[in-house]
């Protein structure tokens, strides 16, 4: 047998799975898309593109739109700046092995948690009467602070916990790389006088750029499925500040009315969006990376 | 005389003999005939305290319950998709007030009798908790937890502001401003605000019937009316004297935050009574007087109990072994063992109300505010299957008003209303 076969023969049934599972997941959503399910009855009929043009005229889902929009872009942004910043710092700051590693395995703790645990634990942190950062908030003479309850808050203090979990993570994956770099242009720009930020803005981070593009797409694609992180520590609320494109399909769908066909369609213009965003940043990413 | 009265004697004692053998063959019949049966429960103390005796009921059918405890909201969605898409997945669900409308005009669950065995004495239910569990005449679920509101007050902190125990809405607002205002480290008042139908809609619905508002008008939505919006300002007014964060509380934030001491008047469900007085999580045992809501709020009633779902017993044996739970799990027998185990909270049969044991554990004064909170108590939200979705609605509008995402309380509620006209149209 060819190396060429071998290598089709063995990808196919893999590939035959992952795409027919995909595949009969989007047609049902698409099919329900199309019909009135509701799940209170068992009767629906065909109504076309209703719900698509429905959508269009919903407010709440507008918002939800701009929601997830700013929930990608603040923790994927905040996510890279504290792990490019920390892994600097540990890199430049902590020499000895033991020591970075006692660091990186502490690092990686809060990934490890499960999503809905480490929102349970920030919930009863940002906690206005019980909480420790209201806690610490008034030792300085600030607070009590509404982190979750008041509207112009509540997103990013989610998001905050979001970056906590990854950005330690992504700070360990980067501080390895570094490690692996060659040193000889590091050296060479130290010969030259070049200060410290100076060799890591302009030696190490350009070298890892292809990397940290990576990162990027991967931390993209996990900021979409937050919604159990959003789920326990707002519910969405207060109102609709912290209620993303996922959380508003599962209280029309599940949670509210039952209308699975409204939030079917809900997820296959999410699905659309997201397909056409990523292919565009990947395609922009790959050009300069290159 | 005698001898009517022996006949009378004679075909009870057959027609008991013979729901005995009917039980009997029914187990013996269906004795191991389902490996597991799954329950969708909520974390009440019923439900926990059924941990303890499960191996009984195990054994008793060789099979293994396994019971899946989720918060209110999620329960709710959990066993609304289970029912609905005929899944099947849990055999007995958890009900309540809220979407009982909904399970019954959709068909999902059984009627209580045609599944509970006899002998555990359906009659014997809280007819108040019945009534809620009741459509058009058929109970469907077993209610073991529910009642009214009860209004607890900090009598310490009463008694040192120089108040009584307010006894109409403008007292119990004056009570709340001055006890906020008051050096005594509580606020004067906590509420629930998240969203949700069973949520801030359901301790709102007081204040919103009590200022005379009715939830339709024919068969279009009326709660955005005057009586709507002057609810929805004493509500929020009330919520400038609670906790910080009170504009998202669950009523376990509420309850919380009052047996931590940090609140000094609150409106709950008579339930949560019996938590104040527990010295092991309450830091107010002995401060707490009890007294029905002041006039002219109404007490919402409400109940929780077990119902057999038709999707996932669908058989004969999953039948008669959900439906021999549901009558286990809210026997009085085990409404006497929770009591022996300190739990006085829930409590679904009219026997155990009138035990020595429940009055041991309770205080008289909170007894006498259940009783006389009882004439004030009925079903206040909207009686219709559409109902989950236009409380939850209304829910995130309140919500944003609470927590000050908007301002105009009228235009909120008339989206709020739009909304529902959709919805109620949707069930013609």
């Amino acid at each position: 047998m060819k190396r060429k076969t071998f290598v089709t023969l063995s990808l196919v049934p893999a590939i035959g799975i992952l795409a027919s599972l995909a595949l009969v997941s989007v047609a049902g959503a698409v099919w329900f898309a199309l019909m009135n399910r509701t799940l209170r009855s068992s009767d629906y009929e065909f109504v076309g593109a209703y719900n698509f043009l429905r959508l269009l005229r919903d407010k709440r889902f507008f918002n939800a739109l701009e929601i997830s929009a700013i929930w990608e872009v603040v923790t994927v942004t905040g996510t890279l700046v504290l792990a490019v910043l920390l892994a600097v710092l540990i890199y430049e700051t902590v020499k000895k092995p033991l020591w970075r590693n006692l660091i990186c395995f502490a690092f990686l703790v809060p990934v490890l948690l499960p999503r809905v645990a480490a929102a349970f634990i920030w919930r009863f942190l940002y906690s206005p009467s019980l909480g420790l950062i209201n806690y610490l908030c008034g030792l300085v003479g600030i607070g009590p602070v509404e982190f979750l309850a008041d509207p112009s808050l509540a997103l990013i203090s989610v998001a905050i916990v979001d970056i906590w979990q990854w950005g330690l993570f992504f700070t360990v994956i980067l501080l390895k790389l570094m490690e692996t770099l060659p040193r000889d242009p590091i050296e060479a720009a130290m010969l030259d006088n070049a200060r410290t930020w100076e060799i890591h803005a302009y030696v190490t981070l350009p070298m890892l750029k292809a990397p940290i593009i990576s990162l990027a797409l991967v931390k993209a694609v996990e900021s979409l499925r937050s919604f159990d992180l959003i789920f326990v520590m707002t519910g969405g609320g207060p109102g609709t500040a912290t209620e993303t494109l996922d959380l508003y399909a599962y209280q029309m769908g599940i949670n509210m009315g039952g209308r699975i066909s409204y939030a079917s369609a809900m997820s296959i213009l999410l699905l659309i969006v997201t397909t056409v965003v990523f292919t565009i940043i990947w395609k922009a990413g790959k050009k300069w990376a290159a | 005389m005698k001898r009517t009265s022996l006949l009378l004697g004679t075909a009870l004692c057959a027609l008991a003999a013979q729901a005995q053998a009917q039980q009997t063959q029914a187990q013996e019949a269906c004795k191991g005939a389902v490996p597991t049966l799954n329950v969708i429960g909520q974390g009440m103390p019923a439900v926990t305290a059924l941990d303890a005796h499960l191996s009984e009921f195990n054994e008793k059918w060789d099979t293994e319950v396994k019971i899946t405890l989720l918060g209110e909201n999620e329960r709710r969605a959990k066993a609304r998709l289970d029912a609905s898409t005929g899944a099947g997945s849990y055999q007995v669900l958890y009900i309540d007030e809220a979407n009982l409308a909904e399970y019954v005009s959709a068909d999902w669950i059984y009627p209580l009798a045609d599944v509970v065995p006899e002998s555990y004495d359906i009659a014997d239910f809280r007819t108040d908790l019945s009534n809620v569990a009741t459509v058009d005449g058929t109970q469907y679920f077993a209610p073991f937890v529910g009642g009214g509101d009860v209004m607890m007050v900090r009598t310490d902190l009463l008694e040192a502001a120089g108040l009584d125990v307010p006894s109409t809405l403008d007292e119990l607002v004056e009570a709340v401003k001055v006890l906020d205002a008051a050096d005594n480290g509580a606020h004067g008042w906590a509420a629930r605000g998240q969203r949700g139908s069973g949520m801030n809609v359901w301790r709102w619905t007081p204040f919103f019937r009590a200022m005379g508002g009715e939830w339709l008008d024919g068969d279009m939505p009326a709660f955005n009316s005057e009586a709507g919006v002057e609810a929805t300002e004493l509500y929020t007014d009330l919520m400038s004297y609670g906790p910080p964060g009170v504009g998202t509380f669950n009523w376990s934030d509420a309850v919380e935050a009052f047996r931590g001491g940090q609140v000094a008047i609150l409106i709950e469900s008579d339930v949560f009574g019996p938590w104040m007085e527990d010295p092991s999580k309450s830091t107010v045992v002995g401060k707490v007087g009890y007294a029905p809501p002041p006039d002219p709020l109404p007490s919402a009633g409400w109940a929780h109990g077990w119902a057999v779902s038709k999707a996932g017993a669908a058989d004969d044996c999953a039948k008669t072994i959900a439906g021999d739970f549901v009558g286990w799990a809210t026997s009085k027998e085990m409404e006497q063992q929770r009591l022996e185990a300190g739990i006085a909270s829930d409590i679904g049969r009219t026997s155990t109300l009138e035990s020595e044991a429940y009055q041991s554990l309770v205080p008289a004064e909170y007894v006498e505010a259940m009783l006389a909170t009882g004439p004030k108590t009925d079903l206040l939200i909207m009686k219709s299957p559409a109902w989950p979705e236009i409380g939850d609605t209304l829910g995130l509008a309140l919500e944003e008003v609470f927590t000050g995402t908007r301002d105009d309380i009228a235009a909120t509620l008339d989206e709020a209303a739009f909304f529902a006209e959709d919805s109620l149209m949707r069930l013609k």
